[in-house]
């Protein structure tokens, strides 16, 4: 393979003709070797580095030789260059202009914080590396079914052929993950996610334990006595740091295992996991059939993945000959680990472009450094025009303007140097605490993902900043040198010189644009959490506990049978038996169950009402909440029914089409009419936009608002259910006294009925909500930031231009003043083009307000709401009058004497 | 006009190429033979600029050799020294060699 087409293609450009073949021959030379030394992404790096090394070489070559003919020519050379003393000045300009160093300087560090936390971000996701010993050399099997489209994961026997015959892939293993109730001691049982892994997987890994060891061969025989291996962070919390704890048992599900090994802390091999157990081969395995798995292995020393490819391929063939009713669709391959693990199940080939486009969301943050780099693009060019006199003079004086340029860029990239310093040190914070936030509120990120900067990054930011110094440098220095010459004769006859333009007006515009809209988005956020948090119920939700309840479907085989229908019978029995032995304790007195839980976000549903529905908010219909409860769940919750009546058994009969709504229901959809009596139906769904219609159902009743939370309002609808028609379910119980002490004990009561039944998320009602909250202000915080950041680039824009509008003008108005015109016109006059730059900024803004309101948040601007973007679009005209006051009133204390001799 | 004086890096280049010969001395080969005989990371662009000047100085000649397809059909530079640049190395090995004297058992004696 060649080597890279831009690298060759700079090179030929700076080479001159005879050296061209040297130079390019040695960089196709070297890579081709690096290729098979080093890999691809390897060589073409090296390449790229190399031919940059080349292309410096060369220019300076050129260069050299230049000045030796301009010596011998006797001619004397302006230079265009970037020296030290440029950066000096950079430096001194820093202290100079503090109002210009701070706001830009900020607004910059901001944006490469941003860019390249978000780079390091999907770089971890499209180029992932293992922090193990070779991890590059980890491997991930898979086996695409190309009838169906999907990755197929029924491939245990197919694994265990391979095993025996693949000989470029050692440490050929499987996993897979289970949730389990981890049980310590004292009955009382915590989910864990659970590998149920091969002994392989330690010894690909080529990590010692930090307490006994690891799975072995021997513990995956059948017969052998059951041990589990478990993680830093269990051993710690569950087991309290035991140094002793190799030989204790533990039950998973109710099953005791011995504990054999601990592993060291970030261990988390083959995902995020923190136990692992031997994985159970049965005894005969069919093709697909069995489990689904995901299977791991380790490159042999020599061999390639190309090499592993074209072997697996063969063994593939090999299968799809001797069972091609089985295998001839089937095309397994050998994929990076880590890609094999983050859901590359789409497509048949994980295609290179797949990690660029990934990598192509950053253009967005580029975008964003582009905006704020004009931003300080317009402060640097006010800044610049009140050097007009000195960058004129020094043209006269010999200065080219490539040289003049050359020091705004160096200016420039000494405020975007700091603020990059700034910005990745904000970065490295940043991302641990990202991480950490996903990690406690989200998902666990899997093992590889590390919240450190890695090189790439640094080198990103490093572009980063010459690109953003290239912008708010050399783009104000192009405008502030155009016609050096012309503006010699105009400064020193005393006229005019520059002026914003077209270019400017539009940055303006924008930013005011964008100053206007992001404060709103966060008050849309912020709006909607007070309105989750501040929610009454009317009853005392801190007395109550409440838990998710999931049970294995694989784990519940009553009498052999395995559909969904007998898991849900076996859970519904559960689920009795479980609300029977919590009813005999001594502290609940009531318990009842739902799919969801007051306060928490509901799925809408579009609905249809038979008749007489007041007009929806938009085209898009009614959208309500709708939760399925028991029976008595509304006498659980202690919660009046206002009209109709509340549920009873006989609403459980099938055909009887019932629900209860709730007073925003009445309100929003049925315009406050009578609700009793009357039918409704869904005609869609949040998930399926294309259902038929549902049947109707007879609204029996009405009950106060208990929070169904959908996004689009808090109407709701409720339908009576047994236990667990659905999975899973939630339980809510009311304990006298304090409700959260009781909470070992529901653990324990649980785990007596079924040990593998889990309880998630144990807490009291009132902290339902605290995981949206939770997300709602990660969003509100991150909003804020950014509006912050729009709002004081905006303003420090905004102030700039007006100080420099004004300041240009102090001759004209001093000469109007002493002519006798009224001041008061004077200052309109002046006033006239910010003004309604800063106008036209807001209606745009305003207009984009509303416009986000509307489509994202499916509303419409409160009276009050209006109020307060209207208040805050005239602050932005008050900073903007502020700005001018000063200048202004300067302007007008000039004698017309002094103002005749100032520069125009 | 005196015998030319080299830089440490220039000598290390002439060396290089005196030892490959004027069929393989080329900047590729230079360089690897630059790092594995002292164990330096050495950049080709350096060796490439330290060719370029020495040729200026008339120490070495360079000429184009045949295509080669690891190349990407494209010719080496091949490096030959001149009898200034032999001389050269000569006058400098000889200061060097000078300059230790009777240092040979402090910094190790130079052959």
């Amino acid at each position: 393979m060649s080597a890279p087409r831009c690298a060759v293609g700079l090179l030929k450009r700076l080479a001159s003709p005879d050296l061209t073949d040297e130079v390019v021959g040695d960089l196709e030379e070297v890579h081709r070797a690096r290729l098979r030394r080093h890999g691809r992404v390897a060589a073409w790096c090296l390449t790229w580095l190399e031919a940059l090394d080349m292309a410096i070489a060369l220019v300076r070559a050129r260069r050299r030789e230049q000045a030796g003919e301009g010596e011998r020519g006797g001619r004397s050379r302006r230079t265009v260059g970037v020296s030290w003393l440029d950066f000096k000045l950079g430096f001194r300009m820093l202290v100079r202009y503090p109002g210009l160093t701070v706001v830009g300087g900020l607004a910059i560090a901001f944006a490469i914080w941003v860019g390249a936390g978000t780079f390091e971000f999907v770089t971890q996701l499209a180029f992932p590396k293992l922090p193990l010993p070779d991890g590059d050399r980890i491997v991930g099997v898979r086996v695409w079914d190309a009838s169906a489209g999907r990755v197929e994961p029924r491939v245990l026997h197919d694994f265990l052929v391979w095993r025996e015959d693949l000989s470029m892939v050692r440490d050929l293993g499987v996993f897979r993950t289970r949730s389990r109730n981890l049980i310590v001691g004292d009955g009382r049982g915590e989910p864990v996610d659970v590998a149920e892994i091969s002994a392989a997987a330690f010894r690909l890994a080529r990590v010692a334990p930090l307490l006994g060891r690891t799975l072995v061969d021997e513990d995956e025989r059948p017969g052998a006595s059951p041990v589990v291996v478990i993680g830093y962070d269990v051993w710690r919390t569950r087991l309290g740091g035991d140094s002793a704890v190799v030989g204790r048992t533990v039950r998973l599900d109710g099953v005791p295992r011995t504990v054999v090994g601990v592993m060291p802390e970030r261990y988390g091999f083959p995902i995020a996991h923190e136990v692992w157990v031997p994985f159970p081969l049965p005894p005969d395995v069919v093709a697909l059939d069995g489990p689904a798995i995901r299977i791991f292995g380790r490159l042999e020393s020599g061999a390639t993945l190309e090499r592993a490819q074209a072997e697996l391929g063969r063994l593939g063939r090999r299968a799809a000959e001797d069972s091609p009713e089985t295998h001839t669709h089937l095309r397994p391959q050998v994929v990076p680990y880590a890609g094999s693990i983050l859901n590359l199940t789409f497509s048949e080939d994980v295609p290179a472009w797949f990690s660029w486009q990934i990598m192509s969301s950053n253009l967005l943050l580029v975008m964003l450094l582009v905006l704020i780099c004009a931003n300080v693009a317009l402060l640097i060019f006010a800044r610049a025009a009140t050097r007009e006199s000195e960058i004129v003079v020094r043209n006269a004086l010999g200065a080219s303007r490539g040289r003049i340029i050359a020091q705004l860029f160096a200016e420039a990239l000494v405020l975007g140097g700091l603020a990059a310093t700034l910005g990745l040190v904000a970065t490295g914070l940043g991302l641990r605490w990202a991480y950490g936030v996903v990690e406690a509120e989200f998902i666990e990120l899997p093992f590889w993902f590390q919240p450190s900067l890695s090189p790439a990054t640094l080198v990103y930011a490093v572009a980063l900043t010459l690109f953003g110094a290239v912008v708010a440098g050399v783009l104000p220095a192009l405008k502030v040198t155009r016609g050096l010459a012309a503006r010699l004769k105009q400064t020193t006859a005393g006229g005019g010189g520059l002026h914003f333009g077209g270019l400017w007006t539009a940055v303006i515009v924008t930013q005011v644009a964008v100053t206007v809209t992001f404060p709103a988005v966060a008050f849309f956020v912020r709006q909607d959490r007070e309105q989750i948090r501040t929610q009454e119920l009317g009853f005392g939700v801190e007395r109550y506990l409440t838990a998710r309840l999931e049970l294995d479907r694989e784990s519940v085989r009553s009498g052999g049978d395995t559909t969904r229908a007998a898991f849900l019978e076996y859970y519904g029995a559960t689920t009795r038996t479980l609300e029977r032995r919590l009813e005999a304790e001594p502290n609940v007195t009531a318990v009842t169950f739902a799919d969801r839980l007051p306060r928490m976000y509901h799925a809408w549903n579009q609905i249809e009402v038979l008749e007489g529905a007041a007009p929806p908010p938009d085209a898009r219909g009614h959208r309500v909440g709708s939760a399925s409860v028991d029976i008595d769940y509304f006498d659980v919750l202690a919660t009046k029914v206002l009209a109709g009546r509340a549920f009873h058994s006989g609403d459980l009969q099938s055909g009887a089409r019932v629900a209860i709504v709730n007073q925003p229901f009445v309100e929003r959809v049925l315009g406050g009419a009578n609700a009793i009596g009357r039918h409704v139906r869904y005609v869609a769904t949040e998930a399926s936009r294309e259902w038929s219609p549902g049947p109707w159902h007879e609204i029996v009743g009405v009950v106060p608002d208990l929070g169904t939370n959908t996004g689009y309002g808090r109407a709701g609808i409720y339908h009576p259910a047994e236990h667990a028609r659905s999975h899973p379910v939630y339980i809510a119980m009311h304990v006298r006294g304090d409700a959260t002490a009781f909470g070992p004990r529901l653990r324990a009561v649980a785990a007596s009925v079924d040990p593998s039944l889990r309880l998630h998320d144990v807490m009291t009602l009132d902290r339902v909500i605290d995981d949206e909250l939770r997300f709602y202000g990660f969003w509100l915080r991150l909003s804020v930031v950014v509006s912050c950041v729009a709002l004081l680039l905006s303003l420090a824009g905004i102030y700039s231009v007006m100080s420099f509008t004004v300041a240009r003008r102090t001759r004209e108005i001093g000469i109007r003043v002493a002519l006798g015109a009224d001041p008061r016109r004077v200052v309109l006059a002046i006033f006239r083009r910010p003004l309604a730059q800063v106008t036209l900024g807001i209606v745009i803004g305003a207009g984009l307000t509303a416009g986000l309101a509307s489509l994202t948040y499916g509303r419409v601007l409160t009276a009050r709401q209006t109020a307060a973007v209207i208040a805050y679009a005239g602050l932005m005209l008050g900073v903007c009058l502020l700005a001018c006051l000063v200048p202004t009133r300067r302007a007008l204390a000039v004698e017309p004497t002094e103002a005749m001799r100032i520069e125009g | 006009m005196g015998t030319e004086s080299l830089a440490e890096f220039e000598l290390l280049v002439m060396l290089a190429a005196l030892r490959l010969g004027r069929d393989e001395a080329y900047t590729v080969s230079i360089a690897e033979d630059i790092r594995r005989r002292t164990g330096r990371s050495v950049r080709r662009a350096n060796v490439f600029t330290t060719l370029q000047r020495l040729e200026t100085k008339g120490l070495v000649s360079t000429r184009l050799g045949e295509a080669r397809p690891e190349r990407g059909g494209r010719p080496r530079r091949l490096v030959a020294l001149k009898p200034a640049g032999l001389a050269a190395v000569r006058a400098t090995t000889e200061a060097i060699r000078a300059m230790v004297g009777d240092l040979g058992d402090v910094v190790g004696e130079i052959s």
